[in-house]
């Protein structure tokens, strides 16, 4: 069995000998570079580009602009028709690029670039009472902004508060970097990308161009957790233009500082919570509203409400979302989108509503389980989030929580804090090839991404352990859009999507060797999912987990210290012990991050986001993170796909803020409903 | 202006390289050694971590032009060879690597320390890495990995 | 550009008159990002690595160190630590290994930046820097004087950061930072702290809290009058909080990103309390240094 076992990476050695190819390291003659001119103003227009200084630098290719840049076939998707429009919708927006033979050179020039605008006024900062607050059609992926049912009944405990969530920055360690390649009519886009075959087919219908005449390729990806997703972010538009434009290969290597505003970001948010329940704490009626900023350049509604949706029993239950469409850069996907900020809300709101009822927090979580899933009505495919919460709490020695704001340790104040957590895990149609090698060996190809969370690896058990030979004689190829179509690695959903077709294919070519009498090179076995996927039975398939926290907050300077988190995760089978570990981690302290230390501060004067740099922008250090554990249930989940594996990729950041604030709470007796908590908003709070 | 230096034992001569270039750029982009990362270009990651005379330094704040006559050793010099130093392996064997593009920075830095510190304590692990960002992993892992590399060599040196 | 390699004093001193609009760069910690970032491109860089005099230490004859301006956090820490214990706590908090590898107080000083971790502890152990041109020779001014207005200082566009000049503390000293994480942290604020027995005296030093590092001198005079230095009794609390509350006086933060103004002057009063308290605690323990 090669499946759940600790295999080593695979591509482990390329990466720790510094020989793993990023997109911007393809080595590729006559390359030259491309710098963006980003526009200065948050909305507007372009009035003029004077690029004549800039022209005139000895080793300047050309510089594009609007009116001087090739035509995109597609300009629906604002963000995306970069240099096809006068109109500047956010600061940091792409208005001219300039090419030249060397990265400084470009650099140097892009300065000489002078833009001229017709600047109006620009609305940048998202209130709860923002006038232009709207109802969106549908929040992603697909589902309806608003949903309501049940009538309010007047409850013997309520709880009614606002939490509010900063805009956050995905920062992968790896910028974006494009390396764009026409030869003839045909363009090799080297990019950084969480989907190859998606991003091809997003490129070929910007350009125009049939999906054929389109390869991207992207071998190993320096992170992405949603800001390399499809659709692209426009500096891969911006390449391939670049490239068409001078007829040579471009680079263009986004800087850090240009992510802040390019790349994506998760959208700040307004989250009103209701609970109304019973002083035994059985919930009678919940209402989540959510109130966040989208760009006016193209919409992202971010699905905030859906947990409330789905998480806990109630005989009333409302949920709304409400945008403001503003004059900012583009929000997108950043890792567990809807669900990372959604569950803080709720589940910092079941902390508020323990302490009125006097329940423990864990207690009040397994009385309002529901039966089925409240907002299809279909079976849970599994669900075992009590299981999760009571061994947690036992490991974690839950039982020795104390009073709000009671236990002091010199010049420290101690609590505890629990948070549930849940993500949706679904599959989505995918092909593989497998194929017996000349040497005899086996060759699994899909257009898989693996962006760090150890999909190459775990595709290499899965074929391994499908057609029943050790992993050293399969070899799986990912990360080029030439290779059978995979969906991007997004939604907690690559695994389970490229799994099942790998494991299909290699169940094939395993009976289709049978069939021959022996494993006869060339004969090779092609699945499709889509079929299937279509057809499977109605169930609510979702992941669970418990986070728990324990936090020290220094009585005189307001600092926070988590010395102990702990996970325990429902995730369905888990593929490789090893990589899981890491990714359930590596999330929860992301959910460090977003309690404790990051935020990115929008200057509502120039429509920018002030701290765009690693500086400023603080990531957890290892010094941050201190004892922190995973674990989690064996739970194969059979309805969920074959595999019986559900997707670990993001539900490790689900909850950890909340368990965190939660436990705030508990050492200082203070509720504190703005994320980051900081020491500047605790100071005035402690006693 | 011209660069001569060396590189993980060998001499190298960048040409035309332009006087305000750091030291990571010559590197990646005229020495052909991308194993060292770019990440922030301004010391906040340590992802271009590299050796300059025996002392690691983030190589995006080192001018180009300081390097001259200078020896450098990058991630790709670690491995003798096809034989990865006990660092890398560690590395691999502990789950330390996910994305891969903090890594080349954090093996530098923590093969520096291992070399200095032949049994070093976890706080000590800690202070070494302070300067090494990493959003994948939670740094667990990595810490693993720098604890099994060092307790090898103490082994290895009894 | 050019880029400049003297391989002497006399050498760089001549380069810098020839060219005052040259960027003298040493560690680079903060001349490179400037340049990665591209915010502006000097005429020249002036590389100092090669004048090796500047990464030396020696001990003059009026008693004091002089430190040479290219001279590592990293070596600070390890050869200078006894003797400035206030500097290699402050040191300590810099950057990374790499960046405490590569930056030194001769950067610090010349960029002038009201967060940069140095400045505190030189205040507060009255440093002087020395600084020379080839045309006036050498001045010396007070760290005091130093600093004079945000990323400005009283140094000419034709001089050069040689050294600073600092007695050994002859007293137990301090240095407290507050940051949003446990590393790698621009200070929100800083103090630094140091005791002068032998005048009965105390040094302060305010980081990040002011348009320039600053002393606060009310509260040195304050403490310095009402501890008890030859009887040796412990700390009053009440004089610990009221040097606290005189400190944040001295301060005139602002809020940005990293902090507000309250909130700098709330953990300035609570980093002079506890430097001071745990700085009285050592010199009653007649030790001459602690770390915090």
């Amino acid at each position: 069995m090669e499946l759940g076992a600790p295999l080593d990476r695979v591509e482990g050695w390329d990466k720790v000998a510094g020989r793993a190819r990023y997109s911007g390291e393809q080595r590729v003659a006559g390359v030259c570079h491309a710098v963006a001119v980003q526009a200065e103003i948050a909305h507007g227009e372009v009035l003029a580009v004077d690029a004549t200084a800039a022209r005139a630098v000895p080793g300047v290719i050309d510089v594009l602009a609007y009116g001087d840049a090739p035509a995109l076939a597609d300009t629906s998707d604002f963000e995306l028709a970069v240099l096809q429009s006068p109109r500047v919708a956010y600061r940091g927006q792409i208005v001219a690029a300039v090419v030249a033979e060397t990265l400084e050179i470009a650099r140097h020039a892009q300065r000489l670039v002078r833009v001229t605008y017709d600047e109006l006024g620009h609305d940048v900062e998202l209130t709860p009472d923002h006038p232009g607050l709207y109802r969106p059609e549908k929040i992603s992926p697909d589902d309806p902004p608003d949903t309501g049912e049940g009538e309010e009944t007047p409850a013997e405990v309520s709880v009614d508060v606002t939490y509010e969530t900063p805009a956050f920055h995905n920062n992968p360690m790896e910028p974006h970097a494009t390396l764009a390649v026409w030869e003839g009519d045909h363009l090799t886009l080297y990019d950084s990308t969480q989907g190859a075959a998606a991003q091809r087919d997003a490129l070929a219908a910007l350009l125009g161009m049939p999906a054929e005449r389109v390869r991207v390729v992207a071998h190993h990806v320096g992170g992405g957790f949603g800001s390399k997703g499809v659709p692209p972010r426009p500096n891969s538009v911006l390449a391939a233009l670049c490239a068409r434009r001078v007829g040579r290969p471009v680079k263009l290597a986004v800087t850090r500082q240009q992510m802040f505003s390019i790349t994506g970001y998760r959208t700040p948010t307004f989250q009103r919570m209701r609970i109304g329940a019973s002083k035994d704490g059985r919930i009678a009626d919940i209402e989540h509203h959510v109130i966040e900023q989208t760009s006016t350049a193209r919409e992202f509604a971010e699905q905030s409400g859906v947990v409330t949706r789905m998480m806990y029993a109630a005989r009333a239950r409302r949920t709304t979302h409400r945008l403001a469409r503003l004059d900012v850069p583009v929000n997108s996907w950043m890792r567990a989108p809807g669900e990372c900020p959604g569950m803080y809300a709720l589940e910092s709101a079941m902390d508020e509503l323990a302490e009125a009822c006097g329940i423990d927090p864990v207690e009040l979580r397994i009385r309002n389980e529901p039966e089925r899933d409240p907002d299809s009505g279909n079976p849970f495919s599994s669900r075992r989030l009590v299981e999760c919460l009571r061994l947690g709490a036992e490991r974690f020695g839950w039982s020795s929580r104390p009073e709000p704001g009671t236990r002091r340790e010199g010049r420290h104040l101690v609590g505890m804090g629990v948070a549930a957590a849940t993500y949706p895990a679904a599959a989505r149609p995918a092909q593989a090839l497998a194929r017996v090698a000349d040497d005899g060996s086996f060759t699994v190809s899909i257009a898989a991404a693996d962006i760090g969370t150890g999909a190459r690896t775990a595709l290499t058990q899965i074929a391994a352990d499908a057609l029943g030979v050790p992993v050293a004689r399969v070899r799986v190829e990912i990360g080029d859009s030439a290779l059978p179509y995979g969906p991007l690695a997004g939604g907690s959903m690559g695994n389970a999507s490229w799994g099942w077709a790998v494991l299909r294919a290699c169940e094939g070519l395993r009976d289709g060797i049978a069939r021959y009498g022996g494993a006869e090179p060339g004969l090779e076995c092609r699945a499709d999912t889509s079929g299937e996927i279509k057809n499977q039975e109605a169930y609510a398939r979702h992941s669970f987990g418990a986070q728990f926290a324990e936090v020290r907050v220094d009585v005189d300077s307001g600092e926070i210290r988590v010395p102990r988190m702990l996970g325990v995760f429902a995730a369905g089978r888990v593929m490789n012990a090893r990589l899981a570990r890491s990714q359930f981690v590596g999330g929860m302290v992301m959910g460090l991050g977003m309690a404790l230390t990051e935020e990115s501060r929008m200057d509502r004067e120039f429509g920018d986001y002030l701290n765009h740099d690693l500086a400023q922008y603080h990531v957890p250090v290892n010094a941050d993170v201190l004892g922190i554990d995973a674990i989690w249930l064996d739970d194969p989940d059979p309805h969920a796909n074959p595999l019986g594996g559900k997707g670990i990729g993001e539900i490790g950041i689900v909850g950890a803020a909340a368990a965190i604030g939660n436990a705030v709470h508990n050492a200082t007796g203070h509720r504190f409903r703005r994320l980051p908590i900081s020491p500047p908003s605790v100071i005035p709070h402690l006693p | 202006m011209r660069v001569n230096f060396t590189v993980n034992g060998v001499e190298q001569t960048a040409d035309d390289v332009w006087e305000g270039e750091s030291l990571l750029y010559v590197l990646r982009e005229r020495v052909g050694l991308p194993g060292s990362k770019n990440a922030c270009e301004q010391g906040e990651c340590g992802s271009c971590t590299v050796y300059l005379d025996g002392t690691p330094v983030c190589a995006c704040l080192v001018a180009a032009g300081q390097a001259e006559g200078r020896e450098v050793r990058t991630v790709e010099g670690l491995a003798d060879g096809e034989r990865l130093d006990p660092i890398q392996e560690a590395f691999v064997e502990c789950g330390a690597v996910q994305c891969g593009f903090c890594t080349p920075g954090l093996l530098v830095q923590a093969h520096d320390l291992i070399e200095r510190v032949p049994e070093p304590s976890d706080p000590e692990i800690r202070e070494a890495l302070a300067g090494n960002l990493c959003r994948c992993t939670g740094y667990e892992k990595i810490l693993d990995a720098v604890r099994l590399a060092a307790a090898r060599k103490a082994e290895a040196g009894r | 550009m050019e880029f400049l390699r003297p391989t002497s004093w006399g050498e760089a001193l001549a380069a810098k008159a020839d060219a005052p609009g040259a960027v003298p760069i040493a560690g680079g910690t903060d001349v490179m990002v400037e340049l990665n970032f591209d915010k502006h491109r000097p005429e020249a860089l002036l590389d100092l690595n090669r004048v090796g005099e500047l990464a030396t230490w020696s001990e003059e004859e009026d008693g004091r160190l002089r430190v040479g301006a290219a001279v590592p956090y990293a070596r600070i820490i390890g050869e200078l630590g006894g003797r400035l214990p206030g500097l290699a706590m402050a040191a300590r908090t810099v950057g990374s290994p790499q960046i405490r590898n590569r930056g030194t107080v001769g950067g610090n000083l010349g960029a002038a930046s009201p967060a940069g971790d140095s400045h505190p502890p030189l205040l507060a152990a009255d440093a002087e820097i020395e600084v020379e041109s080839a045309a006036r020779g050498t001045r010396m001014i007070p760290a005091g004087e130093f600093y004079t207005g945000v990323k400005r200082s009283a140094l000419a566009p034709d001089e050069l950061i040689r050294a600073f000049h600092v007695r050994p503390a002859e007293g137990p000293q301090q240095f407290s930072k507050i940051g949003t994480r446990n590393a790698m942290v621009i200070a929100v604020c800083s103090f630094g702290l140091a005791l002068h027995p032998s005048d009965q005296r105390i040094g302060t030093g305010i980081g990040s809290a002011a348009p320039t590092p600053r002393r606060a001198f009310e509260a040195e005079e304050y403490a310095a009058g009402e501890l008890d230095w030859a009887g040796r009794s412990p700390l009053d609390e009440r004089v610990a909080r009221r040097f606290g509350e005189l400190a944040a006086r001295a301060a005139a933060p602002i809020d940005d990103v990293r902090g507000t103004a309250e909130y700098r002057l709330h953990a300035l009063s609570v980093m002079a309390r506890r430097t001071l308290t745990w700085a009285w605690k050592d010199y009653l323990n007649g030790g001459a240094t602690a770390c915090a």
